[in-house]
């Protein structure tokens, strides 16, 4: 998650450009750029960009400055808002973590203990060369194998470079290992090295592990020495049980502390590791968050609270939902996205700096004009011809008008987050995901048409149809009907706690409140009346009929529960996008954010090369029309040629047609020149075959590109005038 | 190997005594500077009764090894002790050392993973050189090449052996206990481990012919090793140390280590009645027994109020039946984790509502699959799983555009070849393990599914922009998601750059995960399976 | 304390001596160079004469491991340098440790510094050591003095590029240098190694060093465990142990023992070993070696590895270990944990064993038999592919694992039969394939199958009727 919170953090830049596909990698990021760029040139922004290029003209009126005034205005509402979302996430994922790692830390600590009682070497005893008799088990190395629910490690990177602070703030000797340190070609030596280096704080030649012991003794034996190896998938085996077995010899003599970092599944080291090296370990297992719990306490901190004025729209929103589940569950791509959203909106939207003061001031703030560069015409203009407010049609455009509908708008939202969490409290236990729940909550349309009858309905089928449950994207109210169906079956005394929740959850809004209150009392009354027939009959095998009138009443006040959440998410839960002037606030353009986060650099590339006129606007050939024309690129013929071959091209044949292709209007002429002037043939023939040596130039150069940007494979040695193409992806 | 620390403990908390006061001036200030005495064992020796009492069913092998050795200042040939892992090689004869209380200079080939550490750490001791921040953690010489080592090695015991003369004159060598005799002995263990540091082409003849070669009475040479000699398979021949044999532990000497001190002997003995034999046809080692025994005891004395009783018949055999169907799992298990109690709890807690839940796709998933993967990677793996297991051949008649039902057809053809055949293929398969596949391959079979996938999804008609949310994506970064399943160790790759062409992939999946994230998936993937 | 009294005991005396003794080469090669045809004389005559005339010499001493050859050139060495005390100079390099040119001229220069009191330069390079040393022999020879250059493990000089032998060699070319190169090796064929151009300048002279012969072998036997008469050990106790002694050598059933040890190692280094071994038995309360001694030393002496490895196998390794076998006699040339796998499940089906156990504890049996080298891995290749798939060989034979089974205790009975059946059909299978009788060749095999699948057994004589039938 470190790229994206701070971008200065290389380990998890590491992670990510170290995967072993680097050229396609380079590629994308390449394509990533330059899809931006093309981005500017089609679609609505493109207006944005024609405009920029007109300051230049009439840039002697104090637009301008005012512009670019402005602009200096929203980039420091951007670092604003950015950073509090940054700090915010981190504080989140941070109490995500800390409960394992207390837990963990015990766990060291005990363990710690049970070695000691194993027996403490004085320093003569821990630094001789002979290990120190004692019974077998005293060679087990206790192992903690940390599961990171997750495949994809980048996550999981910050945080055990986290638990490793956490370990040594409790006082303990840490040093952390990553998988390049157990790499087949260093050998044991290399992690040993690493490890002395972090211990001893210096490089050593021979990395001996006697070192480690006497630099133990000298630190009279009062502190753990615990050794974290983050991702055990990508070590190699045969140096990691080395590593286990050498530990283990020393166990004694070094109370060394191992903790694996599990990505996948615990028998992963039954296939890394050897059984004799199995068998030295002593595992423990615990759990780190799932990345859905992360990233539910992420959604519910920066979306759901009021964390920065900075929302986002509907479809931004369920493209960035399928993109977690779909494409890669990293947080740390998700958090790239929104971070990605933030800046293209302050980058777009001009009156997003009033987001600046929107967090800072409280209710009922007047916002002057003077102070925003802008000046109020342009600004009333834009304001007001925003289609939201269009919609509503708005009479007076006044200051107070527009302050007003500020207020209003942060009515609502609170209104809307105080329901959504109600849903989601409700939904917890079942898993309900708050991503989902978001999702839904902030659907404008969804909102408009929302009769609870036809949700029912499209829900009950949803139901029997299994693979819709599988599904990304998710029917219409799916989850919030769910979360309100929970609410049916609920026992009183789990009504009670919940109510008790939503009271909390709803101080802000009074009308809610007081419904709940009502409820509530209204609850308490039941109680009595079950409490008292339990005082009458105390035997056990009655209880279950006390049970089923229990259930009987519980479940009328639970139906009034579900009432009350129904009629919550139907008055109070307005979307964002219904509120006039939302736009200021909030995020829409999902195209552009695609644009950017998945590059798709593959089809991009051979789309491009296709239909090139859409990029370079030539006038010479004349576009739509798929005739090859000699003064198309090289590059695109010649991949438009070989579009008609299989996936092996004969050399020859592709040379012989680029050449065609290239050269035919020039034959055209020579043809009417020919016949009558044959002396000039000597010239014409040179002209000629130094055209075919340019031909040949140019259809190598273009099949290198074509190589280079990884569609085509060049010809190998068994066949060598066949060149295969690499095609997929379109 | 796992039965002196009762002796050991009194051992040393009267060492404490003596150690702490001796501990407390080494601050790491002042640096401990080693004399005679570290060579020896620097504990108070152990009498012949205790080292034969504390080794069960090695009294022989002690013997021999006494023998051997000889008795004070007689030179010895080269010795060789093996024997399985866990057998007592080296805690016999450091013990043996202890009762001799002679001095040694001991080094594990483990702990010194290379020739320059084992000469180094060897000459260090016999130049009573202990590392410390003093000087950096620096070795006393720098030692690489078998002729440094033999020169060094040669000056260093000729000082180690005049300085024990010297003092073997003077009587209060005895009250100091000093280890006595004027010889030196040389210790290797783990010696198997140098088979494998440079092909055993040079250090392994070296350390062999050490004693020729050194040309010193007062050198005596043990090596320990894990493997019998014949598998010292040398190029030149050598004149082979005296073999000294540690076979495995009999069941009875196994039932004797393990009750040595036990605090109730009487339920710990109805306990290995029970258990020992079915496990010994398994395996003999004590380390591996030991792991299994020490939470199998827990499970059995649990019905126990107090552990000091002493069990009759029937309490037995209620144990016994209690612990029954803990021994067949136990006896199946060679790796268990365990897990904190604490965390314990919260799981039972979490299946509970797992159990209680009766809701919702996605969720269920993360629980199926105890790890999240992006769907993108569930369907790569899946392509890859099939692409590693169909022959390439198949790959046009499963995935062609008239579907499954077809392929089908095909796959029962294929079935039907005579029986024999399908032996040798099966053969094949079960030799072969996964088969390799290019990266076009695999994308084209990634494609192929997903795209299956993706129309019967659209048959629901969800709304266009979760599908080109989805859709669009599942392909686009593919190869960014193919990384990440070679870091977890999902797919193997050879060669360099995909570019090339010239890597292969193969899955290493075992085949009920790729059910698993079939499962998950909602993917029929028997259907494309071949053979299955 | 009681070592004091030890101290006087006469028996541990003795035995301190004999093991000084046995571990002492000089003294053991002493009695075999009084005679002249032995090597000791014609090697000192050689290098006598070498040193008096005053002219380059080379030899090679060639014999197996322990035949002495060094102790011999010792002896000789030593005697020489007492005869000609300033006139000679001995440069002792071993193959194992300077087999690289470089160094070994480095430890040239460094021993003839040592000789002839110049200081040594650590940091001089090959060239320099080079020259140094030539010049060297040029002023020994100069000034007649001999350099006696002795090579160890002289093969070791003989791989790579020979660049240290030819520099030496063709130094010695020159009339003026006055230098021996004595090569001792253990390899016959050496001077094959040779490349043409040192080859062409080295003397073959060869001195062969063979197993004494049985008298030689009695008499040094006699000279080295025979007490000294001239001693501090109690008169007496020497001559009574020396009586003893004589008994015990002049027994025919020692001379047989002696005779089945030399049998398969007769160098006199191995009779040294297993004299060590006999003498390290000695019962230090008695204090007269017996027979006894040398009985439990030629026990110990004769292991067989694969057999103990066997015995160290528990019940299930040995259930892998014949699932491995009868894989080989079902002629499957190539297997791996799997196809074991498969086969140890298919006698499970048929005969319903008590020991079935899950595959990853197979694994770690499996594992375990590799350690014990008892399987090995077929070939060195996939080294990145899991230890299931890999091929491996069974590393014993039929016969061996035929014994350790009947050796084991407690070992299940129908373990046996399982490879019985293996052990008469092989040697059948492989008589047939002699004959080339693929018919019967095929019936056997699925004969063996027929039995794998735990069909009731017909006896093996019928089918070796049917195999000589076949045969006629």
């Amino acid at each position: 998650m470190a790229s994206s919170l701070d971008d200065a953090s290389p380990p998890s830049i590491d992670a990510v450009t170290e995967n072993n596909l680097q050229p396609f990698f380079v590629l994308q990021k390449g394509s990533l750029r330059k899809s931006e760029r093309k981005s500017s040139g089609t679609g609505k922004t493109r207006r944005r960009i024609d405009l920029s290029p007109a300051l230049p003209k009439n840039s002697e009126n104090p637009e301008d400055e005012k512009e670019d005034e402005n602009m200096n205005l929203r980039m420091e509402a951007f670092e604003f808002v950015w950073s509090k979302i940054k700090s915010t996430i981190k504080d989140v994922l941070r109490d995500i973590n800390t409960s394992v790692f207390s837990e963990i830390q015990s766990w060291v600590h005990q363990t710690f203990d049970t070695i000691r009682s194993l027996g403490t070497p004085d320093f003569l005893e821990a630094t001789q060369s002979f290990p120190v008799i004692t019974d077998a088990n005293s060679r087990k190395l206790f192992t903690g194998l940390v599961l990171t629910k997750n495949m994809e490690f980048v996550d999981d990177l910050m945080t055990f470079d986290a638990l490793g602070k956490h370990l040594k703030s409790q006082g303990c000797h840490v040093a952390n290992l990553s998988s390049l340190d157990f790499i087949a070609k260093n050998g044991i030596g290399g992690c040993l090295r690493s490890l002395l280096r972090q211990f001893l704080k210096s490089t050593l030649d021979p990395a001996d592990i006697s070192i480690l012991a006497s630099w133990y003794g000298e630190e009279n034996y009062k502190n753990p020495v615990v050794v974290i190896v983050d991702d055990i998938e990508r070590c190699c085996g045969s140096v990691l049980s080395d590593f286990i077995l050498m530990l283990s010899e020393w166990v004694v003599k070094i109370p060394v502390i191992l903790i694996m970092g599990v990505a996948t599944t615990l028998d992963t080291q039954r296939n890394i590791l050897p059984s004799n090296a199995l068998q030295r370990l002593c595992p423990f297992e615990f759990t780190l968050g799932t990345p859905a719990e992360r990233m539910d306490a992420v959604v519910e901190a920066v979306l759901v609270k009021p964390c920065s004025g900075f929302s986002i729209g509907h479809k931004v929103a369920v493209f960035m939902r399928n993109y977690f589940v779909s494409q890669d569950g990293t947080l740390t791509s998700f958090i790239r996205a929104l971070k990605i959203a933030c800046t293209q909106h302050f980058f777009v939207e001009p009156l997003s700096f009033i987001l600046h003061e929107f967090v800072l001031e409280e209710e009922n703030w007047v916002l002057e004009i003077g102070r925003y560069g802008l000046s109020p015409e342009v600004m009333w203009k834009h304001v007001f011809n925003l289609p939201s407010c269009q919609r509503v049609k708005m009479t007076k455009q006044t200051n107070e008008s527009l302050a007003h509908a500020f207020s209003e708008l942060k009515r609502l939202q609170n209104q809307w987050r105080a329901v959504v969490l109600c849903l989601y409290v409700t939904g917890k236990g079942e898993k309900v995901r708050l991503l989902d729940l978001f999702c839904e909550a902030i659907d404008p349309e969804s909102y408009n048409k929302r009769e609870f009858a036809t949700c029912t309905k499209l829900e009950k089928d949803s139901i029997l149809s299994p693979s819709s449950r599988q599904r990304p994207s998710l029917a219409k109210g799916r989850v919030i009907f769910e979360a309100i169906h929970l609410v049916r079956d609920l026992s009183t005394g789990q009504l009670g706690k919940l109510l008790k929740i939503w009271k909390n959850l709803t101080v802000g809004i009074p009308e809610i409140n007081d419904k709940v209150k009502e409820l509530q009392s209204l609850l308490k009354i039941e109680d009595g009346k079950s409490s008292k027939k339990d005082l009458i009959i105390t035997p056990k095998r009655h209880a279950s009929r006390i049970q089923l009138d229990n259930e009987k009443d519980s479940k009328s006040l639970s139906d009034k529960a579900a009432n009350l959440l129904e009629c919550m998410v139907r008055d109070y839960m307005q979307p964002i996008e219904c509120i006039p002037f939302h736009e200021i606030f909030c995020f829409k353009n999902v195209d552009k954010l695609q644009l950017a986060l998945i590059g798709d650099p593959r089809r991009r590339i051979q789309v491009d090369l296709l239909e090139f006129q859409k990029l370079l606007h030539c006038s010479c050939c004349i576009s739509g029309s798929n005739a090859l024309l000699p003064s198309m690129h090289d590059t695109s013929i010649m991949y438009k040629l070989a579009q008609e071959h299989g996936d092996l091209i004969n050399l020859h044949d592709w040379y012989q047609s680029f050449k065609s292709v290239v050269l035919r209007p020039s034959s055209s002429k020579r043809k009417s020149r020919q016949s009558p002037l044959p002396k000039k043939r000597k010239d014409i023939n040179e002209t000629e075959n130094q055209s075919e040596a340019s031909t040949q130039a140019r259809f190598c150069r273009a099949v290198t590109e074509l190589q280079i940007t990884g569609l085509l494979r060049m010809p190998t040695k068994r066949r060598p005038d066949f060149a295969q193409r690499v095609a997929f992806g379109l | 190997m796992a039965k002196e620390e009762g002796l050991q403990v009194t051992r040393r908390t009267t060492r404490y005594s003596a150690s702490n006061n001796a501990v407390e001036p080494t601050k790491p200030t002042e640096f401990y500077k080693p004399t005679l005495n570290d060579l020896g064992f620097r504990q108070q020796p152990l009498g012949f009764e205790d080292l034969l009492s504390c080794f069960p069913g090695r009294s022989t092998q002690v013997l021999e090894l006494l023998r051997l050795l000889g008795p004070l200042n007689s030179p010895m040939f080269p010795v060789l002790v093996y024997g399985g892992p866990s057998t007592g090689k080296t805690s016999v004869t450091l013990q043996v050392f202890r009762h001799l209380n002679r001095p040694f200079v001991y080094s594990s080939c483990v702990t010194c993973y290379n020739p320059r550490i084992l000469f180094e750490s060897i000459l260090n001791q016999l130049w009573f050189h202990r590392k410390n921040s003093g000087h950096s953690y620096s070795s006393v010489k720098r030692c690489e090449r078998p002729s440094d080592f033999v020169n060094y090695l040669r000056e260093a015991s000729e000082s180690v052996i005049d300085n024990l003369k010297g003092n073997s004159g003077k009587l209060s060598s005895k009250l100091s206990g000093q280890p006595n005799g004027t010889m030196v002995y040389l210790v290797f263990d783990n010696l198997e481990r140098v088979r494998d540091w440079d092909k055993s082409s040079t250090i392994l003849p070296f350390l062999f012919n050490l004693c020729d070669i050194l040309k010193m009475p007062e050198v005596g040479l043990i090596f320990i090793s894990s493997t019998s000699p014949d598998t010292y398979y040398l190029n030149i021949g050598y004149l082979e140390p005296i073999p000294l044999y540690f076979p495995d532990y009999t069941e009875d000497d196994l039932r004797q280590i393990f009750m040595a001190n036990q605090v109730n002997r009487k339920l710990y003995t109805s306990f290995l009645d029970v258990v020992l034999r079915p496990f010994c046809r398994v395996t003999r080692r004590i380390d591996e027994l030991s792991a299994a025994f020490s939470s199998l005891f827990k499970k059995y004395s649990e019905p126990l109020s107090d552990m000091e009783v002493a069990p009759n018949e029937d309490m037995k055999r209620r144990l016994f039946t209690h612990l029954r169907p803990h021994i067949t799992t136990a006896l199946n298990e060679t790796f268990q984790v365990r897990s904190q109690p604490l965390l314990k709890a919260e799981t039972n807690q979490e299946t509970k509502k797992k159990n209680s839940s009766r809701m919702s796709g996605i969720r269920e998933d993360f629980d199926k699959m105890d790890f999240h993967m992006s769907t993108s990677a569930k369907y790569l793996l899946i392509s890859a799983f099939l692409a590693s297991r169909n022959p390439a051949t198949l790959d046009a008649s499963l995935f062609d555009s008239t579907g499954v039902s077809d392929s089908r057809k095909r796959k029962r053809k294929a079935s039907e070849k005579s029986m024999e055949q399908k032996k040798m293929a099966e053969q094949e398969l079960l030799m072969k393990g996964p088969g390799t596949f290019p990266l076009e391959r695999l994308l084209a079979i990634f494609q192929c599914i997903t795209s299956l996938a993706e129309d019967s999804l659209d048959e629901e008609g969800s709304d266009e922009l979760t599908i080109e949310g989805g859709s669009g994506g599942l392909m686009s970064d593919v190869l960014l998601q193919l990384s990440s399943l070679c870091n977890a160790n999902f797919i193997i790759k050879g060669g360099s750059c995909p570019l090339e062409g010239s890597t292969r992939y193969r899955t290493a999946v075992s085949e009920d995960l790729a059910l698993k994230v079939a499962r998950s998936l909602k993917f029929p993937l028997s259907k494309y399976l071949y053979r299955r | 304390m009681g070592r004091e009294k030890e101290k006087q005991n006469p028996s541990e005396k003795a035995l301190n001596l004999l093991r000084t003794r046995l571990s002492n080469p000089n003294f053991i090669f002493k009695p075999l160079s009084d005679s002249p045809d032995s090597n000791y004389s014609k090697l000192k005559f050689i290098i006598s004469s070498s040193v008096t005339e005053a002219c380059n010499n080379s030899i090679l001493l060639l014999g197996p491991r322990g035949s002495g050859k060094v102790a011999v050139l010792e002896l000789v060495l030593g005697d020489l340098l007492q005869q000609y005390p300033e006139v000679i100079s001995v440069i002792r390099l071993n193959g194992l440790l300077h087999s690289d040119d470089n160094c070994a001229l480095k430890e040239i220069a460094q021993q003839l510094c040592v000789e002839h009191q110049l200081l040594f330069s650590k940091v001089a390079s090959f060239d320099d050591n080079s020259q140094f040393m030539i010049a060297m022999l040029r002023e020994c020879g100069l000034a007649h003095k001999t350099i006696i250059f002795v090579l160890n493990e002289f093969d070791y000089f003989a791989q790579g590029k020979q660049r240290l032998l030819y520099s030496l060699l063709d130094a010695m070319q020159s009339v003026t240098s006055q230098a021996v190169v004595i090569g001792v090796s253990c390899r016959l064929d050496v001077d094959q190694l040779l490349e043409k151009r040192v080859r062409s300048r080295f003397s073959h002279r060869k001195l062969l060093f063979l197993p004494p012969s049985k008298e030689d072998t009695e008499r040094f036997m006699e000279h080295i465990l025979s007490l000294p008469v001239d001693s501090s050990l109690p008169h007496n106790y020497t001559v009574e142990f020396n009586a003893r002694l004589k008994k015990i050598l002049s027994d025919e059933r020692f001379k047989e023992l002696i005779n089945t040890y030399l049998s398969f190692n007769s160098t006199i280094g191995h009779l040294v070993r297993f004299l060590f071994q006999a003498v390290s038995y000695l019962d230090l309360d008695v204090g007269f070696l017996s027979l006894e001694n040398f009985k439990t030393a030629l026990s110990s002496m004769q292991r067989q590895p694969k057999l103990e490895c066997i015995r160290d196998c528990s019940i299930l390794e040995l259930y892998l270990l014949v699932c491995m076998k009868r894989l080989e006699v079902k002629e499957q040339n190539s297997y791996n944990f799997n196809s074991v796998m498969t086969e140890y499940k298919s006698i499970h089906d048929s005969f319903q064993t008590s020991d079935y156990y899950a595959r990853n504890v197979c694994l770690r049996a499996f594992e375990h038999l590799l350690q014990h080298q008892l399987i090995s891995f077929a070939d060195n290749r996939g080294h990145n592919q899991s230890v299931e798939f890999r091929p491996v060989k069974l590393l014993i034979s039929l016969a061996e694992l035929h014994q350790g089974l009947k050796s084991y205790r407690l070992c299940p009975m129908f373990y046996l039969d399982l490879i019985k059946i293996g052990f008469w059909i092989l040697p059948l299978v492989q008589a047939c394939k002699l004959h080339k009788i693929p018919a019967f060749d095929s019936f056997l095999v699925c004969y063996v199958n027929y039995y794998c699948c735990g069909a009731s057994f017909l006896p093996l004589k019928m089918v070796k009727v049917a195999f000589s039938r076949q045969l006629s």
